[in-house]
């Protein structure tokens, strides 16, 4: 018995090389040298979710503008760590060995596996989604870099989205936070929301939560003691965001989102970003580097430029809510169906 | 090369924690679900105490004792309060979750300017540049070698002995007017405090300290001692222990090979697995009717 399965094995582990290898051809393919200069970059991407990916399509995007484009004068390596630390520094190490000129870190513990990784073998890191880059010791106090590192900050804008609540829901007096205490970003954030409140006449009611599984108890308990949930950019709540959404509007409660995808699928609206905005602008800093025009550590980080409106209709119309026209007027997207 | 010290350096440290596993699953017949807690307190312990300034040598010490704390713990809710003995794991690695956060203040710190055991002046200046890519390889084969040898020395004590007795027979431990419940608890401690030891050590490594790199560490020591013994013990010559540390290093090196080959992202985990099914159905194939008692 054990002899035949024995090659069977053996033959899933072979295909399993193969299929592996070759689904890779395009990325992996050796640009063509008939342009002036090559480069090879890395991309660890920590988690995968709807926003970290169009920060990395963003990405190459904002490498593709500068004239630096896969396939052409560009190779890439893409990783991702199924949001797994340990792995996350086996993938900086395997950039570092094939010789990547630059990585490109997607998310906070992808950043710093990255920095640690490279700061001895002086391979630049270009980071994005990293909410505080100060607090995750990837810059200084002053916003300059601690080394060849630097990126971009998908820091929330409190204050405005405070204010878009405020206008749509002019008697509204607490807002629902669920995030997760495993995510230094959110708990940043958590603590501006609670810092900026007051200004606006609102109290916030935090909904921690440890896994993706506490999520319906969360909300189930967070929905009887607001008017309406605020969402952050936190990994596990919005891979639960249809769930929370559906919770919702079964009692009527808003949801409000901080970035396009989210009110795509369904939050009423949102004062945000778009991280394929952000990959770009990350993109644009990568671009710089690479090309010799700037060494990555006399550049800061930089933040999204400004924030957006984003609204959607039907999710107002289910909730009896018309969305005030001076925000849709100057609305960076309106959707008029949720998208599923 | 670089590849090849990447997951050297990798096996290395889970090879501490690793041993710890060796002791309560192998030894004591004990799942003891506790280093997916204790791994990361290792780590907060030990980034608290850097971040205030303490020794990085010292700062390890602390990690074990408080490592060792947790599983005497363990110990005592299973033999005292006579829990089942997953459920115990469960309870402490539930408990220490909360806890871990409450240590490192935050579910992320990082230090990358502070002094740990692999960069501080004393090694910058033992390993000058050419050479300080060995450096970390070094250190931490100097301390998992301590470790082992300790951990060797020790089974051979008294106090080993009967460790290793609970575990195959626990009424010879009573008939020998012996309390086997704080054998189980003496057990339970050394093999949280190693694991501890291997996640401060991790953190120190890493310059940062993560809540979730605890999650899955029973899985990552319970394949290393599995493939380890399996693979290595048919040699006879070689202790379970070291067979242990090669275990780890395997285990690190099919992630490494698997991330290597150029897999696509979603595919890892299910072609490490398969790397592992096949290395176990090997070794099993080759063991055959000679049945080794460790």
């Amino acid at each position: 018995m054990k002899k035949s399965i024995k090659p069977l094995l053996f033959a899933a582990l072979a295909a399993a090389t193969l299929f592996g290898c070759s689904s890779n051809k395009p990325s992996e393919n050796t640009a063509d040298s008939t342009g002036d200069q090559t480069y090879t970059i890395g991309i660890g991407q920590f988690a995968e979710h709807g926003s970290l990916d169009n920060c990395r399509e963003g990405f190459l995007k904002g490498l593709e503008e500068e004239g630096i484009e896969e396939g052409k004068n560009l190779t890439v390596m893409y990783e991702n760590s199924q949001a797994d630390g340990g792995t996350a520094s086996q993938i900086i190490n395997n950039f570092i060995t094939k010789k990547a000129d630059l990585i490109c870190a997607i998310a906070t513990p992808m950043a710093q596996a990255a920095y640690s990784g490279a700061k001895k073998k002086d391979i630049p890191v270009i980071f994005t989604a990293v909410t505080d880059p100060i607090a995750a010791a990837l810059a200084k106090e002053d916003g300059t870099p601690v080394g060849k590192i630097t990126g971009t900050s998908d820091k929330l804008p409190v204050e405005k989205q405070l204010e878009m609540i405020r206008t749509i829901l002019p008697d509204a007096k607490t807002i629902g936070i669920l995030y997760s205490t495993s995510e230094i970003n959110s708990e940043a954030a958590i603590k501006e929301y609670k810092e900026a409140a007051g200004e606006y006449g609102f109290e916030i009611v935090e909904g921690p939560v440890t896994a993706a599984a506490d999520i319906p108890l969360a909300v189930d308990s967070i929905l009887t003691k607001v008017d309406c949930l605020n969402n952050l950019t936190d990994n596990t709540v919005v891979s639960s965001l249809p769930m929370i959404l559906d919770k919702a509007s079964k009692k009527n409660i808003p949801v409000f989102g901080s970035e396009i995808e989210q009110v795509k699928i369904g939050c009423l609206a949102a004062m945000g970003l778009d991280y394929v905005d952000l990959g770009i602008q990350t993109g644009k800093m990568a671009a710089k580097v690479l090309k010799g025009e700037a060494n990555a550590d006399e550049l800061n980080f930089e933040v999204i430029k400004d924030a957006a409106f984003y609204g959607n209709t039907e999710a107002a119309k289910k909730l009896g809510i018309t969305l005030p026209k001076n925000l849709t007027d100057s609305a960076a997207e309106i959707f008029t169906d949720i998208a599923r | 090369m670089s590849i090849l010290l990447g997951f050297m350096e990798e096996g290395l440290i889970y090879a501490i924690m690793a041993l710890g596993v060796y002791i309560t699953y192998k030894i004591l017949d004990f799942p003891d679900l506790s280093v997916d807690g204790t791994f990361p307190l290792g780590g907060a312990v030990s980034v608290t105490l850097l971040l205030a300034g303490v020794n990085p040598l010292v700062a390890l010490f602390l990690s074990f004792l408080a490592g060792a704390l947790s599983g005497c713990i363990t110990g005592l809710i299973h033999v005292k309060l006579k829990v089942r003995d997953l459920l115990s794991g469960i309870i402490v690695m539930t408990a220490l979750y909360s806890l871990n956060l409450r240590i490192a203040g935050q579910a992320n710190v990082a230090f990358f300017n502070q002094d740990t055991i692999f960069d501080n002046q004393f090694i910058n200046r033992l390993f000058p540049d050419p050479f300080s890519d060995l450096c970390v390889l070094v250190i931490l084969a100097i301390i998992v070698i301590v470790v082992k040898l300790l951990l060797d020395q020790y089974l051979k004590t008294r106090s080993g002995y009967l460790l290793r007795a609970v575990g195959d027979n626990e009424t010879l431990v009573t008939s020998l007017a012996k309390d086997k419940g704080t054998v189980k608890i003496i057990g339970l401690s050394i093999a949280n405090g190693l694991a501890a030891l291997s996640g401060a050590v991790y953190c120190q490594h890493k310059g940062f300290f993560e809540i979730s790199i605890g999650t899955g560490t029973i899985v990552i020591g319970l394949a290393s001692v599995i493939i380890g013994t399996k693979l290595f013990k048919r040699f006879g010559l070689i202790k379970s222990t070291t067979a242990v540390i090669a275990g780890s290093i395997v285990y690190k090196g099919c992630v490494s090979l698997a991330i290597f080959l150029g897999m696509e992202a979603s595919d890892l985990k299910l072609v490490t697995s398969i790397l592992f099914l096949v290395i176990l159905v090997f070794s099993t194939g080759k063991e055959k009717k000679v049945k080794h008692h460790d």
